[in-house]
């Protein structure tokens, strides 16, 4: 077969799957490529910096931690905005998708993130910034800004390995549990011992709520119906096995699950958090990569 | 004010993909994009089993997903029940193609732009023609719009779509077992409402509840 021949092959049969195979297209379980293949990567990453910036402003909030404010604050605009806006086809008309907040999920997420942005900004240069009326709404919106991320892949019905009951439960909990393990890293640097030791019995409940929930999503999408369970599969024992096993059971559950064992009761210290959360952080990447490439489609046609 | 609709007797596809292949002619679709496709699967089992054939394109739901998930309004269904999209609108988000539980969206870029039919040896006249004829915007999402252009064009000429070839889709047009039957789905006495009724018409994938226009006889 000569170069050309090849090179049209490749042409008309993409070996990711994305070409044309027209009488196989949807035949089979089909899985979703364009929000996590290619350039799809920058939403994974858009999502996960939104979730954990405003995780780690929700929880300054109960501390009235201003240096977390402004992290968390510019952690969900700069990387979450910015990489999501790089994703678009058309960055420049970004503006417009303010436009259909009545319907799409992801034209409220801006429009939250936009007031997130305005108020976040008055809390944080006022001094009188944590007052209880901005603090509840503050926190609100933290809480909408980590879930947008998997609401708006939640509402997605054709999806069910998405449409999972325990997807947004997971979103907030993981939002927390990071931005969690980012403010007490920064105690821990920053502030007295005491500070991050005290921290250390919420850490204990977010780590196993976070893990309860991972595992009732797994169990919960696997019974939901075949489709759901083919993208379980997919994630435990299919192509996505191996950022499965070493980015979600082990930096995401083992490794903090050690740590955590070790500095049980407060007994921390700056590097253990450290270790912890650079774990935690991957394997909350992972979860999310294995949930975003796992999505596949019911096929039109059942073939038995 | 009519509602356009399809009906796909399957039972009388032969799968040539001629309304594959006219849908491509018709919008110059570059390599690899498909605004109608032919799927070919089995059911049952060895000796009971049958071969299923359905032609799939856009289903032009009236309670869209694609419609719903687009942030900007890009996406939206017209008061003759064609789901259109206002390229100058869309943002490139892709949320429209991650919806549609039918997976008829293409997403445009340059790399689909790029592509050519004889790789390496440059893009033909036809392709370059097409290009000016029927551009589509970089970074858009494109799909299936029933031939809109063909329909608007005959409506103004006094033809009617469905009936006359110049008013009707393309894929209707070529298909020469006449599989495929184009109409108004808000007159009652059309002939695609008399085959759905008479034949049952079932709409793909019902359980998503988008409400397809476009029908299934098998």
């Amino acid at each position: 077969m000569s170069n050309k021949d090849h090179e049209l092959i490749q042409t008309m049969f993409p070996p990711d799957g994305s070409g044309l195979k027209p009488y196989e297209w949807m035949v089979n379980p089909t899985r979703q490529q364009q929000w996590i293949d290619n350039q799809g990567v920058f939403l994974w990453l858009a999502f996960f910096f939104s979730e954990i910036g405003a995780g780690l402003y929700f929880v300054s909030l109960f501390y009235e931690f201003k240096a977390g404010l402004v992290l968390g604050w510019l952690i969900t605009l700069v990387l979450g905005g910015v990489i999501h806006i790089l994703y678009l086809g058309n960055p420049l008309r970004a503006w417009r998708m303010l436009m259909k907040p009545n319907t799409s999920e992801l034209s409220r997420g801006i429009w939250i993130i936009g007031v997130f942005a305005a108020l976040g900004f008055v809390q944080i240069i006022t001094s009188g910034g944590f007052n209880i009326v901005l603090n509840i709404i503050m926190g609100i919106l933290c809480l909408l800004i980590i879930t947008h991320g998997f609401a708006t892949m939640n509402v997605i019905r054709a999806l069910p390995a998405w449409s999972s009951t325990m997807v947004l439960p997971l979103s907030v909990i993981s939002g927390v549990w990071v931005g969690h393990q980012l403010l007490q890293f920064m105690f821990a640097a920053s502030k007295p011992a005491e500070m991050a030791a005290g921290m250390e019995v919420w850490a204990e409940v977010f780590f196993f709520a976070y893990v309860l929930c991972i595992v009732l999503y797994v169990w919960g999408t696997y019974h939901s119906n075949e489709i759901g369970k083919a993208s379980i599969l997919m994630q435990v024992t299919g192509e996505l096995k191996r950022i499965s096993l070493i980015g979600v059971a082990g930096l995401g559950v083992g490794l903090p699950l050690i740590l955590t064992l070790i500095m049980w009761g407060g007994d921390t210290n700056a590097f253990w958090i450290f270790l912890r959360l650079a774990s935690v952080i991957a394997g909350d990447l992972a979860v999310r990569y294995v949930i975003m490439k796992s999505a596949v489609y019911k096929p039109l046609l059942t073939r038995q | 004010m009519p509602r356009w609709g399809m009906v796909i007797d399957v039972k009388r596809c032969i799968a040539c993909w001629g309304c594959t292949i006219a849908c491509k002619e018709e919008h110059f679709l570059p390599p690899g994009v498909f605004f109608n496709r032919v799927l070919i699967g089995e059911t049952g089992k060895f000796p009971s089993s049958s071969k299923l054939i359905y032609p799939i394109l856009c289903n032009h739901c009236s309670d869209a997903a694609c419609v719903e998930a687009c942030p900007t309004g890009a996406t939206y269904v017209r008061e003759d029940g064609i789901v259109a999209i206002d390229d100058k609108k869309c943002v490139g988000c892709r949320a429209c193609l991650v919806a549609c539980p039918y997976q008829q969206r293409t997403y445009y870029d340059q790399k689909v732009k790029s592509k050519e039919y004889f790789p390496g040896q440059g893009k033909t006249e036809m392709e370059l023609i097409g290009e000016k004829l029927y551009p589509f915007k970089l970074g858009t999402v494109i799909k299936c719009n029933f031939c809109s252009e063909r329909i608007e064009a005959g409506l103004k000429k006094g033809l009617t779509p469905g009936k006359d070839e110049d008013a009707s889709p393309a894929c209707v047009n070529i298909c020469p077992v006449n599989a495929r039957v184009f109409g108004d789905l808000d007159d009652p006495n059309s002939e695609i409402n008399r085959m759905i009724m008479e034949n049952k018409g079932k709409q793909l994938r019902k359980e998503f509840g988008t409400e397809p226009a476009v029908y299934y006889i098998d």
